[in-house]
């Protein structure tokens, strides 16, 4: 019930946000996640759907679903191997960024974001607000379509403490509008 | 359009309020425990641990916030021919119990029970393992682990007679650190 007033909430603002928009996109990304200094987890690949939605000439909101597997932590104890499967994670949420990604050209922005994020494997199960910042690059070869290339650091929260990711990912953007 | 100048800083406020958890990680803690036998042929098996001997754990037991993952792991050799659950419990203090009775009554069960079948030898996989914690179990870890780090920890099986020899066996926590 709280993750669809909170999907019915993201959309009542974006379509708000939409009415007044300069810009519209839908895209969508695949990449790399690392965990950062995680020892019981490995690296593996995401990828999602975002909707950028310009709202003036600097500010862009967007709109994402991301989902992750990521890969099985392989230790040595008392001299015999384990593994420990990784975490199959799905977030949802919403960035905003400096400027627009979509259009003709070489655009270069900053992102933050905030988003609702689940992380699970068996006797692990983790959902909670998690956070990203970092930095885009848009490459607009036609009015139409981007390359968009990112990296970001991002924190799931878990009590006082965070599970951090550096996510690498690169997509495409069609611009619906203008 | 308002709603812009508030939704920016908002954001960054948010950012800015997860600045105390950005300082941490999970670190793998692991205590190896001496090869042992759990056997209904003699006193009940037991193992005082002191996390205090692991490097890792004794430089950051300050910053230490949650467990994030922890499992039970070693090889079991069920030697006869039923098939038996193993069950570890815990008490907070050291103790020096001499019967699964004893243990069943007075200690807080921390994992199991893990089933080997008889006459079979099985390793413990780190996946099921997570699964076989006990809530009261891991409550009673976490405080200990923030606590003195000493704790005892007992092996007994589930049925009225049993040997087990159980070897390599390792206690793995995976802690949450953070400033």
């Amino acid at each position: 019930m709280r993750k669809l007033f909170a999907i019915a909430a993201l959309t009542s603002l974006v379509a708000a946000g939409a009415a007044h928009a300069t810009g519209v996109g839908v895209g969508v990304f695949g990449g790399l996640s690392y965990p950062i200094i995680q020892d019981d987890v490995a690296s593996g690949s995401m990828l999602g759907l975002r909707a950028p939605v310009s709202l003036a000439p600097m500010i862009t909101v967007e709109p994402f679903y991301a989902s992750s597997s990521l890969g099985d932590a392989e230790v040595t104890l008392g001299g015999l191997p384990y593994t420990r499967e990784g975490f199959s994670g799905k977030a949802y949420g919403l960035n905003v960024m400096l400027g627009s990604p979509i259009g003709m050209g070489f655009k270069f922005y900053p992102i933050v974001g905030i988003g609702k994020y689940k992380l699970e494997r068996t006797g692990t199960d983790i959902n909670e607000v998690g956070y990203n910042i970092g930095l885009g690059i848009g490459i607009g070869a036609t009015p139409k379509l981007s390359l968009q290339v990112r990296g970001e650091l991002e924190l799931v929260k878990t009590g006082d403490t965070s599970r951090k990711f550096g996510n690498a990912t690169a997509g495409l953007t069609y611009s619906l509008m203008p | 359009m308002k709603w812009l100048k508030f939704m920016v800083p908002a954001l960054v406020l948010s950012l800015a309020a997860a600045g105390c958890i950005l300082v941490s990680g999970q670190f793998l803690v692991d205590f190896a425990l001496d090869d042992f036998d759990v056997s209904t042929e003699s006193t009940v098996t037991r193992e005082d641990v002191d996390l205090n001997t692991n490097e890792d754990y004794a430089d950051h037991k300050d910053e230490l916030k949650a467990i994030a993952d922890i499992a039970v792991l070693g090889t079991l050799k069920n030697n006869l021919s039923g098939n038996i659950g193993i069950e570890v419990w815990m008490t907070a203090t050291p103790t020096t119990y001499t019967t699964s009775t004893e243990v069943s009554n007075n200690a807080t069960k921390l994992w199991g029970p893990f089933v080997v079948l008889g006459n079979a030898s099985k390793t413990v996989d780190w996946n099921e393992s997570a699964n076989l914690f006990s809530g009261p179990g891991k409550a009673l870890l976490l405080n200990e682990i923030k606590g003195d780090g000493q704790f005892t920890i007992y092996a007994i099986g589930n049925s009225t007679t049993y040997s087990v020899d159980v070897d390599n066996g390792v206690l793995a926590i995976v802690l949450d650190f953070g400033k």
